[in-house]
Formats: C-alpha cells, structure tokens, sequence
C-alpha cells in the first residue's frame, strides 16, 4: 500500500509537470501572439500592403473640340480596355475559348499573346471595347483578367476637320493637328487610387482617393463646321473635276485672324486607324509652302504705292511685253504697252512689277513682304507649321528682287498667304493666327498704310470684274478683290512646263472686308490649269457660300435684270 | 423507445462545461471555414457555401456521433483493444490498395468513397489511443517495473507510424508518438527509459526532417521565412502577414484579404491564420485559452478516473487531452511560424469531414468517461474532501 501511495505521488507529479508544460506551452503561444499582433503589427502590416494594395490611375475624361458655335468636332466616350495578367491568366485555360468569344478573336491569338508574355504581369487582350462586353468579360470570372476605364474619341465630321483636329493614340493622347497642340489643355490630370486586390490581381475595393481624376477642358476653335464642309466639299469637287495632285482651301477672319475653314485633298477619316496613313495627314495649307507666283503682285504694288514714287494712276511701260535683267528674261504672255498700277495688277504683268522692283530702293520690297508675315512662322503654334522662305539676299541682288517681284525665289504657306491678304482687307492691319475662338478684342499690327492698302484693294478688285484674269471669282451681290496665280513648279533646279499649281487670292465684301481666303490647286491635269480657270471659281463658290452663311450684307447688289425682278415679285 | 428517453432525461450525467467549450469551438470553426473559403468557393465551386455548407453538415454528422458515442459503454472500447490495433492497421495497409487509396499532393492518405474522402489516420490516431489506454489496463505493473512493459506497445506504435511515413503523413506519426509517450509518462514509465526513449524519439524526428528534401526545405524556409517570401516562404510569411494585420480586435468577420488567394490552405490547415486576421489577438488569445482548458478538463477526467478506479477511462482521457492540445498547439504553432510546417488541422475548427468527425468521437469519449464517473467524485464537495 505504501507503494501504490508513493506511485500515486509520482503520477500527480507528473500529471502536473504535463500541465504546466501545457500551459508554459500556451503561454508562449500567447506571448508569440502580441508578438506578432502588436509588437511586429506595424512591419507585417506593411508587408501584407506591399502584396495587396495598388495604386491605380482612373483615367480622366478628355476635353471636347468644338466648333465656333458649339458643334463636337472631337468627343470623348467612356469605355473599356480588357488586361490580363498572363502569369494568372494561364491557370485558367478552360475559360479562354468563351474569352475568345466574347473579345471576337481568334482562340490562337489570345494563346499567342499569352504564351509570349508569360513573364509580364500586364498585356492588353483587347482595348476600346463596349461597357457591355467589358461586364460580360467580367462576369465569366477569369482568373487575372481585368477592366480599365479608358476614352474613345471620336470625331463626328471625320475627314471634313480631320487636318486641323487631328486625332489622338489609342493611349488618348494628341498625335496630330490641334489635338496635339492643345494636347496639355484637353488633356485632364488622370485620378489616383489605392485599392486592395486579391492575388490574382482583381480589385476587391477602394482603400483611398489619392486624386481625383480632373477632366480636360474643352476647346473651342475658330473652325466654322458649316464653312468647313462647304470648303470641304467644293475642294474635293474642284480636286476631282481636274484630278489634281493636292489642294487647300483657307478662310479667315480679316479683323480676328481666326481661321474659320481650313481644308485640304487628300484627306483622311481619323475615325478610321487604316486611314491614317503619312501621306494624307499632313495639312497642307499649314505645312507646305509653295511660291505664290501672281498673287504676291498686290504686295509689290503696296510696296510702290509705300515708297511714296507711285500713284495709283503712275503709268508704267510694260512694251515690248518682255525685258531683259542681267541674264534674265521677264516676259508677260501679252504686250500690254503703257499701265497704271491697277493695269499691271489686272493683266498681272511680270514686266510692270518687274520694273517697278527695279525702282524701290533694294530692300523696300523684302521689307514689305517681310512685314506681312512671310518668310516666318504665324505663331499659331499648330504643330508642323512651315515659316515659308523670304530669303535675305531678296534685299540687294536686282535678279532676285525681280523674281520675288512675280512671287519666284521666296515660298509660304497658304496660312501665311491668306494672313497678307486680310492685312491687305483689314487696311494694312495684320491679324495674329487663332485656331481657338477668339472671344475678347483681337490687337492686330499695323503693318502697311491704310492709304496703300486701300487703294490696292481697290485695284484688285479690278482682277474679277469683267475681263480681268479672275472674272470666274465674280460673287453675285459682293464686291471681290483677289488675284490669280498660276504657277510653274520647280523641280529639280529647274521650272517644269507641265506641272503648275493653280492659286485665287482674295477677300470680299471690298467695302467692309470681312473675309479673306485662299484656294490652292495642285497640279491640275488637262488644258486647263490657270489659277483663273481652276481656283477662282472654286474661290467664288466657297467665298460667296460663307458670306451667306454668316449672313454678311451684300455690298454690290445690281440693279436685278427684269427676269430676276418678276421672280423676286413671284416669291 | 420512451423508457430509454426517461432514462436519457433523468440520468443525465453531461459534462456541460467540456460539452460547451467543444460546441463552441465548433460553431466557431464552422463560421471561419465558413469566411476563410468564401472566395475560394465561389472561384472553384461557383458558390460561395460549398466549403460552408459541407463543414456544417460535417458538424451535424459529428454531433450526432458525439450523441452515439456517449451511449456507448468504455468497457466495449476496452474490451475491443486488439479489434483497434487490427483495424488500424487494416486500415493503414488498404490507403495503399490501388483505387481504393487517394493520392493528393504526393501524399497517399485518403480512402475513396466516392462521395468523400475518409483521411485513415485521423481515425488511426484514436483508435491507437484506446488500445494504448487498454494495453495501460491490463499490463500496469510492466510498464511501471520493466522495460518491456515499455517497449512492446512502443514497437507497435513504431510500425504504426512507420506505415504513417509511408503515406507520407509527418505530423500525424509524430502526435501519435508524442501522445503514446505523454500517455506512459503519465502511467509511470521509469524515468531514465523514458529519457532514453525521448532522446531517441528525438533524434528519429530530426533525422526525418531533414531525410526528405520536401521537409528539409519546410524546415529551412521556415527557419528565415523573409528570405524567400514570394516562393519558399510564401505561405509561412502570408500567414504571419495575416496574423498581424488581425492586431488588437481583428478585421472584423468576413474582412481577411489574406483568404483571397494569397494564403493557401486557408480554410484548413491556415484557418488559424484567418481566424486571427478577422477577429485578432481578441480571437487568438480566446480560441487558445478554449484549448488549454479541454487539455485541462481532460486532465482532471482523467485523474477522477484514477480515483474512481477507472483506469482506462484515465489512460483514454489522458491520451485525448494530450492529442487535442499537442495538435492544436502544433497547429497554432505552425501557422505563428514558431514550428515549420506539418499538414495539421486544428482539431474541432479546420475544414474536413475526417477530422471533424473523428474529434466529435474524442469529444464524445470524454463526455462518456465523465458519464461514468460516479457522481460523488466529480461534485465540488467530494472533492474538498
């Protein structure tokens, strides 16, 4: 019995002695417990944040572009782009034939771009997809696949604005025209956010605003979308009917600089990706410069009439129709024998303005051309914009002053040559270049006497009345003043005898200028390539077109022929 | 049918406070498999509730065991000693039968039913348990004089868990080892044999761990799991990451972001892992606490029983209250990262039908020893006394 009271000691003992190291053992737990709970909370907190929180950006939605009066020329709609994540993606096999499906692409290009990436851990499967598709993608619960919100632009008058509004990436950022000049100002401060997502990269919440996303601000441009379709549309007729290589169409404010139209041939729809090829997306009437032939004459004689040695009524000998400067020949295609100034510019004769150049002091004539903006950049600030040439050696050499009489040896660009012209309408005032709606005062410089610019007005309003070389630019109840231009392309050092470009230089009504355009032909197939046959028709269709549309007061109206008076009384 | 009823009402000797705290664990249990599965579930299964809603049926099933078990006299479990030994062993050899044994992960555990998967050595465990408790009974004065007494039940148990390791299933040889020692510790086995048996026991368990290149690694990654995170020591380091983000008070009830894919096996060997996240230190320190008090309540069944002269009874409580706590500790342990890795549920909690139902018969064995104590033993006052 003894015995069996020592053996029952022993087991309390280590009945106890088991306890305890139970309870030593739960302890420990305990203690690695606050441990790990409070004392490393912070650290391992922090590492489970490093695992499971992003920081994502929520895109911010890009500012329209407007027309002068409100109309979308460029607007962005909400959708989605599918991702993935490859290395998760792969787990989940089964699912890609309905993603192929859904996404309506092929089964071996999703097994492609996923076998070929599996190092990444994001590839775009399809981007700008619908809302719909995005939630039906979503809904099929496939292991690292995701949504981005992202923008499609779209531009509702497509190949009519495409030049000046260019087009965005697929990344919605500016690629071309305004778009790409206004790129910052569109373009909105795109949101951050931190989300928790679980491992396979899907968010399972919001943790935290960081930044809201700020949408882009809205650009309102200068563009009138009504004279830009009618421009649009007379071009690519015109374009057509002579097959022509290219051809521009610009319009502007004389008073503003706005340009209210500005189109060009070829043309692109930017609404289509396969169309924007390099050829097309240049616009023309910004980046290429061409020389302006007959149509710099108006500012030769504004030079003359400045120098204070010619009159409007100065009579200047222009026989035998041709002279001879060093070893150049000057030549008129007629002998026009005695002209005034108003002559010259009417038969646009090289040999009138030629003598005329002669006679200025040597750098007169540069200065004048100079002052009216060729030979530098507008400062529109469109992207690729061309400053032109005006070549200081124009200042001494007799042979170069001569060519550049006639508008040889110095090149502009449409924008600069219609800017000259409205100087030349807003009575010697240049306007600054605005592709945005100006909506406060415009400061235009003073660059020519009102007095020159004035009378050269009215001589060349001369060049469209009857007789004159740009009667086709006639507009029914306006008085126009313009000047042709046809002329002989360079190439290779040489001028070639078939291939011209057809210009019309103008602005109307003469007696309140309110537009000035230019109209741009090149190189039109067939007999008829003058800028009097070619472009100022097209000038007169598209300028007496916009001075209805912006219901501009007729300063010309004739006396109406009998016929027209008893449909007038009819209606 | 009514006679068994009245009986049933009057003689209800119930040990609440053991019953309680298991019920508790469970229901507990239930709920975190419940939030730990969740998107898992509804990933694989397209329902968030198939892990959910098996786990509550698998706790159905072990409520009504438990309520079997309880009827079920422990002189039938003593007398069947030697069917236990032989079952288990059966039972071992069949996992390896083609098309009956079920390979997952390498590891060769399962039995096939078809509709579920009877993990063998869940049941193993207890079944080796009672015939320990039985050979304790009937051999007392060898274990406690001679050697042999020792070693015969040990050699047993070493083919056992040799057969175990075979599967491979680590942990589960090494509860059973450790508990089979506590248990002749407790029955009286002479110190310096136990010394020597422990050291050795020791040394096998250190010489396995580091034999398999699999368990080597285990034990490295678990040595430094920040050396590794993103592959060796991934689910050790999401595991501690999600224990401390649990902090004071948790992330509330269904607020894990370890359970979305980053922690494996959260819903059954990690469940502690979740459980800490969403409910805290608050959670940890309570489930913890639920688990000392069973090994303690299985303690003191097991020293009534040695008063009331019911030795197998004590053996049997002993050795369950030395599983229950050692798995559970183990299990905790492993998710804090203080033991590498086993492949261990937490007893009573971790998602799956064995476990779950094997630890309802252990729950339903204790509550039957405390039915047979007799009723003066286990009242306050006979105690003092």
């Amino acid at each position: 019995m003894k015995g069996k009271g020592r053996d029952d000691l022993m087991q309390q003992a280590r009945h106890r002695f088991l306890l305890l190291l139970f309870a030593a053992i739960a302890i420990g737990l305990l203690v690695r417990a606050v441990d790990l709970q409070v004392l490393r909370q912070a650290f391992l907190q922090n590492q489970g944040d490093v695992r499971q929180q992003r920081v994502v950006t929520t895109a911010a939605h890009r500012g329209m572009v407007l027309d002068r009066n409100g109309e979308a020329l460029a607007v962005s709609t909400p959708v989605d782009a599918v991702w993935a994540n490859p290395k998760k993606l792969l787990s989940d096999q089964d699912l890609w034939p309905q993603l192929a499906a859904l996404l309506d692409l092929p089964l071996s290009a999703i097994q492609k771009k996923v076998f070929k990436n599996q190092q990444k851990g994001f590839i775009y499967l399809k981007r700008l997809v619908t809302p719909i598709l995005g939630q039906q993608v979503m809904a099929l619960k496939i292991a690292g696949v995701g949504l981005q919100r992202e923008y499609y632009r779209y531009y509702p008058a497509g190949e009519v604005t495409s030049h000046v509004v260019g087009f965005t990436n697929i990344d919605d950022q500016g690629q071309e025209g305004l778009e790409l000049a206004f790129d910052r100002w569109l373009t909105g401060v795109p949101g951050r956010k931190l989300i928790v997502q679980d491992r396979l990269g899907r968010p399972v919440g919001d943790l935290q605003q960081l930044t809201v996303a700020q949408p882009g601000k809205n650009l309102t441009l200068s563009i009138d979308k009504r004279l830009q379709y009618l421009a649009y549309r007379e071009l690519k007729a015109t374009v057509q009917k002579y097959r022509a290589r290219s051809g521009s169409v610009v319009i502007m404010d004389v008073h503003t600089g706005e340009i209210l139209a500005m189109v060009n041939q070829p043309s692109y729809n930017p609404n289509k990706r396969s169309e924007r090829r390099s050829a097309a997306l240049r616009n023309r009437a910004v980046t290429d410069v061409l020389e302006p032939g007959s149509t710099i004459k108006p500012l030769t004689v504004v030079a003359a009439l400045e120098s204070g040695q010619y009159r409007p009524d100065t009579l200047i000998q222009t026989s035998p129709g041709w002279f001879m400067v060093k070893r150049l020949t000057v030549q008129d295609s007629h002998d026009y024998g005695l002209l005034d100034l108003t002559g010259i510019i009417r038969k646009s004769s090289n040999v009138g303005v030629s003598k005329i150049a002669l006679s200025l002091a040597p750098e007169q004539l540069w200065d004048v051309f100079s002052r009216l903006g060729l030979g530098r950049s507008s400062g529109s600030g469109f992207p690729g914009e061309s400053a032109g040439l005006l070549s200081r050696s124009g200042k001494k050499g007799k042979v170069k002053r001569v060519t550049m009489s006639y508008g040889y040896g110095l090149s502009v660009t449409p924008l600069q040559l219609v800017r000259a012209y409205s100087a030349l309408a807003a009575e010697g005032i240049l306007p600054p270049v605005f592709f945005q709606k100006v909506t406060d005062g415009v400061k235009g410089e003073r660059v020519l006497s009102r007095q020159a610019a004035l009378r050269v007005s009215k001589m060349m309003m001369a060049v469209v009345a009857k007789g004159g070389t740009g009667a086709r630019a006639r507009i029914v109840g306006y008085q126009v003043a313009g000047k042709t231009g046809t002329v002989r392309k360079s190439a290779s050092g040489t001028y070639a005898k078939d291939r011209h470009v057809a210009l019309f230089s103008g602005f109307a009504p003469v007696s309140s200028p309110r537009l000035a355009a230019v109209v741009v032909v090149n190189e039109p197939q067939g007999k008829k390539y003058y800028g009097g046959q070619v472009a100022a028709p097209l000038f007169s269709k598209v300028m007496s077109g916009a001075l209805r549309l912006l219901n501009v007061l007729p300063d010309d109206l004739p006396e109406p022929p009998m016929e027209y008076a008893s449909i007038g009384g009819g209606l | 049918m009514t006679s068994d009823l009245v009986l049933f009402r009057f003689d209800l000797r119930v040990d609440w406070l053991l019953a309680s705290c298991a019920l508790i664990l469970m229901l507990l249990g239930v709920v975190m498999v419940g939030s730990a599965s969740f998107s898992m579930s509804e990933r694989i299964f397209g329902s968030p509730y198939h892990y959910l809603i098996r786990q509550s049926l698998f706790a159905f099933m072990g409520l009504f065991l438990i309520l079997v078990v309880g009827r079920v006299p422990l002189l039938n479990w003593q007398n069947m000693r030697m069917w236990m030994l032989v079952i288990s062993l059966v039972l071992l050899l069949l996992v390896f039968v083609p098309g009956l044994g079920k390979t997952v992960n390498g590891s060769t555990r399962w039995l096939d039913f078809g509709l579920f998967r009877f993990q063998v050595s869940e049941l193993v465990k207890l079944l080796m348990l009672v015939y320990l408790s039985g050979y304790m009974v009937a051999h007392q004065e060898e274990v406690r004089q001679n050697p042999w007494g020792v070693l015969r039940p040990l050699l047993v148990f070493v083919l056992v868990a040799v057969l175990m390791l075979i599967e491979p299933d680590f942990g589960a040889a090494v509860v059973l080892l450790a508990t089979m020692m506590g248990v002749l510790f407790l029955a009286g086995a002479r110190l310096w044999l136990f010394g020597i048996l422990s050291l050795l026991g020791g040394a096998v368990v250190v010489w396995l761990s580091t034999s398999a290149a699999y368990r080597l690694a285990r034990i490295t990654s678990f040595l430094d799991p920040w050396a590794d995170p993103y592959d060796k020591g991934f689910q050790l380091t999401q595991s501690l990451i999600a224990i401390g983000s649990g902090s004071w008070t948790g992330t509330g009830l269904g607020g894990s972001v370890q359970k979305l894919f980053y922690l494996p096996e959260a819903h059954t060997d990690f469940l502690f892992a979740i459980l800490a996240e969403e409910l805290g230190l608050l959670g940890v320190s309570m489930v913890i606490v639920l688990f000392s008090f069973m090994v303690w309540r299985a303690f003191r069944l097991a020293y009534w029983s040695l008063q009331a002269e019911k030795p197998f009874a004590a053996y049997l409580s002993y050795g369950l209250g030395i599983w229950i706590g050692l798995q559970a500790f183990v299990n905790i342990g492993v998710n804090m990262g203080v033991l590498p890795t086993k492949g261990l549920t937490l007893p009573l909690m971790s998602y799956g039908g064995s476990s779950t139902l094997v630890m309802c018969l252990v729950i339903g064995l204790l509550l039957r020893v405390y039915h047979e104590l007799p009723p003066e033993i286990t009242t306050p006052k006979e105690k003092a006394s």
